[in-house]
């Protein structure tokens, strides 16, 4: 198994590494370089010389790719275009809004919709699977931007009309500096039950999928002719051969929840990482683009790592790869 | 000069004036009032009077206290709290609780002294003076003084200089630091609008050899509490501030929410308590809320239709003729921006400038001159390409207006609607007829020196015309009155004749606010009441 786990890893390395070279190349095609932009139009050749130099643009590409690269790995991002800041620090300021809001979508929408889906396989057919499928694919055919309007309709304004105060605040403003769990989840309450209603919504359907296709299976079938109780059969026996597809959901979602958040964050006005990907493209900072690109990737690469590695975990079956 | 602010009752003393209001505050009633003024000797009809001027006057004391959120409609890595990188409303806002300038812009465009006490110009305004206030203290504790602003000053000047304003700068051959509290500025060409340069955001004074922007100090209302670029500026009261009239609130906090709606929400929901750009559409919401006043205020900034003169199609004299004849300016004025502006003629100096010239006449909407004009340019059934976006308010309005009405004479605009992201850089300056939007500038000379002189590098209808040039070099120096106007008028009638805009609505700026939030500014020259307001602001709740 441990050699298995290494091999993921590599292709982990190697996609990260690929992603990385894309992205490079991506980027030097692009019309202009970091000193034209940085100098605009006025500057002299001299200038951009004596930029492009300090900046090391005037080396072979080669060169340029391993000094960015291994900048990139001791977390040395560059200083972004528009500004003289270092990049590394306006991701930090960022970056802590994108994982409160993240950690704790995660903490309380995963765990809910696993026993939702659990329930639902558990009770096919009754009203409550049909109730619940009814809504999660409501949910899931509607935009984010939709979800999140009606959020702010019921528990802002229709709120304060019924009972005279408003439950939650439209967008989210201010500092979080020492801010408890439930402070911070009052904070963010209406992005967190946005984010929560559209990641809760995919999970519950692949986990109900998921249990259901296993509880058809002969072996399971074996377990109920013995007379083993139904909630035994689908804890024990059923959710633990389902939890390869469900986890690969999961991960997914996590790292939309990371990079994907666009339309969330620019509603409710937070400041996450998603948004300054989208300021970045806004003001050709190619810099700035590349190392978010680079971060979103790497999320991805590790949190379907992680997703292996646990489904190889829990089923037997995989470490033997025919 | 009256300060901002501050009530105005006649004919009481400072002190009876204190008392009065101090009564009214402690909650005395009319009689009270009365019966205090009567024993000091007033009749009881002034007595009367008073009262309710106190009264009022209690109700538009500024309170000390609070803290208030400020949204801009943009933010992004590019914030900056350096004066001379400045281009956005939530920087322009940001540097008027930071920094001050030599001078401030005033509602009438005139301009008040700031850290300059006295500003002398010589007889033919070549040579400038400034004397400068003592006493004043930037946040780190340091004293300011003149070298200060001669390090500033020279940000803007010479060939190397990254200033966004350089060129307005271009006239000034050098400062010169006479002593500690006086500097002097040599110009090359004589200029009786350079304090109006000093007016801008851009010309905000910042200390001595500061080259690291990531938390300047400055001499303004508010120190820096927090700055994070595209995240949120926290700024806290100065308590050492050099004036008198604020600053009120103890805090602000800065940010820009980028998408109109959210940010209408938030204004409505309490969260935030002033908002930059209401779009157009919201402004009805806005009035009929209790708790929200729309903030308008009149300008000239204007939306025009740039057509490059240097181009074949874009150039011909009467399809430029025909598309400004094409304008219902009232109508755009009614349904467009829902009042919030005023009629256009074609030209950028709208009737908020100084030198707006009232006697030219007023082009009205006129499609059978319009169609003549478009027959005899002989361009006929090819489309015309018009590109526009939602850069501001009504741009993307007045696009499908003007297509609509140029398909009833048989003219064919090919409407194109883009992305705002990349528009000035892809474009502006490049396309042959774009939609563009502009601030309002503190003098006619510098909005044109901007956009119309033949070399100026925002020459967006790439008009040359010597007359023009050589007028608007000349009237810089010229200090006679009717003269003077009448340059202007020769100005501006050039434009509205020859020049390649089609200009037909000024806009006001319209921004909104809660309405305990007290103090607005309506300097017409930026969002934000010319973002003038942050040192008067106050809350009526504090």
């Amino acid at each position: 198994m441990l050699s298995l786990i290494v091999q993921r890893l590599l292709i982990g390395v190697v996609t990260v590494f690929a992603v990385s070279l894309i992205i490079f190349i991506c980027t030097q095609w692009l019309p202009g370089d970091a000193a034209e932009i940085r100098l605009g139009q006025s500057a002299t050749e001299a200038n951009k010389a004596a930029l492009r130099a300090e900046l090391g643009l005037d080396k072979p590409l080669a060169v340029q790719y391993m000094n960015w690269a291994t900048n990139f790995l001791q977390g040395d991002l560059g200083k972004s275009l528009a500004g003289d800041r270092s990049i590394s620090e306006s991701i930090g300021d960022r970056y802590q809004s994108t994982v409160t809001v993240s950690v704790l979508t995660a903490a309380i929408g995963i765990p809910l919709s696993l026993f939702l889906g659990i329930m639902a396989a558990m009770f096919p057919s009754t009203l409550y699977d049909r109730i619940l499928t009814f809504v999660s694919v409501s949910l899931v055919a509607v935009p984010d931007f939709f979800t999140a309007t009606l959020m702010v309709l019921i528990f802002v304004f229709a709120w304060d009309a019924v009972f005279g105060f408003q439950l939650a605040n439209v967008v989210v403003i201010g500092n979080t500096q020492d801010m408890g769990v439930f402070e911070l989840v009052g904070h963010y309450a209406l992005p967190i039950a946005t984010l929560c209603f559209v990641i809760a919504s995919q999970v519950i359907r692949m986990t109900r999928a998921a249990v259901l296709n296993v509880m058809s299976s002969p072996y399971i079938e074996m377990a109920i002719l013995k007379g083993v109780p139904r909630k035994r059969i689908i804890l024990r026996h059923a959710l633990l051969n389902a939890i390869g597809p469900i986890v690969n959901v999961i991960a997914l979602n996590l790292a939309y929840l990371v990079s994907g958040v666009v339309v969330i964050e620019v509603y409710f006005a937070y400041n996450g990482l998603a948004t300054f990907m989208v300021q970045g493209v806004q003001q050709r900072d190619f810099i700035l683009v590349q190392s978010i690109g680079m971060l979103f990737c790497a999320t991805y690469v590790i949190l379907m790592l992680i997703a292996d590695i646990a489904s190889i975990v829990s089923n037997p079956r995989l470490r033997h790869p025919k | 000069m009256r300060k901002l602010n501050e009530p105005n009752f006649e004919g009481l003393s400072d002190r009876d004036r204190a008392t009065v209001v101090e009564m009214v505050k402690k909650g005395a009633n009319r009689r009270e009032v009365m019966a205090w003024m009567m024993a000091a000797g007033a009749t009881a009809a002034a007595a009367g009077s008073v009262f309710g001027g106190a009264k009022e006057a209690w109700a538009n004391t500024p309170k000390k206290g609070g803290r208030m959120v400020i949204s801009s409609d943009q933010h992004g890595p590019a914030d900056t709290l350096d004066p001379a990188a400045m281009t956005a409303s939530i920087d322009y806002i940001r540097s008027r609780m930071v920094y001050n300038g030599l001078v401030r812009m005033q509602k009438d465009l005139s301009y008040a002294p700031e850290l300059a006490e006295e500003i002398l110009p010589n007889a033919d305004a070549s040579e400038w003076t400034f004397k400068l206030k003592k006493g004043v203290e930037w946040h780190n504790g340091k004293s300011f003084n003149a070298d200060d602003v001669v390090y500033t000053m020279n940000r803007h000047l010479g060939a190397d200089s990254k200033s966004v304003v350089n060129s307005l700068y271009e006239g000034v051959e050098s400062w010169q630091k006479v002593n500690d509290h006086e500097v002097k500025a040599i110009l090359k060409t004589p200029n009786a609008d350079l304090p109006a340069i000093l007016g801008l955001f851009q010309s905000k004074i910042i200390p001595d050899g500061q080259t690291d922007f990531s938390a300047a100090p400055g001499t303004g209302p508010f120190k820096v509490a927090e700055f994070k670029p595209g995240v949120r500026c926290v700024v806290q009261r100065n308590e050492n501030y050099h004036e008198e009239n604020g600053p009120y609130l103890d805090e602000i906090e800065s940010l820009g929410i980028g998408d109109s709606v959210a940010r209408v929400s938030a204004l409505l929901a309490g969260d935030i308590d002033i908002m930059a750009n209401l779009p157009p559409k919201s402004i009805e919401q806005i009035e009929q809320d209790s708790g929200t006043e729309v903030w308008s205020t009149p300008s000239s900034a204007y939306i025009t239709f740039a057509c490059r003169q240097d181009m074949d199609m874009s150039g011909n004299r009467d399809l430029v003729r025909a598309m400004q004849l094409l304008m219902d300016r009232e109508r755009l004025v009614k349904g467009v921006f829902k009042g919030q502006a005023s009629v256009g003629n074609d030209h950028p100096i709208g009737p908020a400038y100084f030198d707006h010239c009232a006697d030219i006449p007023q082009r009205p909407m006129d499609p059978d001159q319009a169609k003549f004009h478009f027959e005899k340019s002989g361009i006929g059934n090819t489309p015309i390409p018009v590109i526009t976006a939602e850069v501001a308010p009504g741009c993307v309005e007045m696009g499908t207006y003007l297509q609509r009405e140029a398909s009833k004479i048989g003219m064919n605009i090919d409407l194109k609607k883009v992305t705002t992201d990349g528009y000035w850089s892809a474009v502006w300056l490049k396309e042959a007829i774009c939609a563009v939007s502009w601030n309002m500038r503190p003098t006619a000379n510098i909005m044109l020196t901007l956009a119309y002189e033949s070399k100026a590098n925002w020459n967006e209808t790439y008009w040359k015309s010597e007359q023009f040039d050589k007028l608007l070099v000349e009237v810089r120096s010229v200090t006679d009155a009717a003269k003077r106007k009448q340059m202007y008028c020769d100005l501006q009638t050039l434009i509205h004749e020859d020049g390649g805009s089609i200009t037909p609505v000024y806009r006001n700026y319209v921004d909104a606010v809660r309405t305990h939030v007290k103090g607005l500014t309506y300097v017409p020259l930026n969002a934000f009441g010319g973002a003038e307001c942050p040192q008067y602001l106050w809350r009526d709740d504090a």
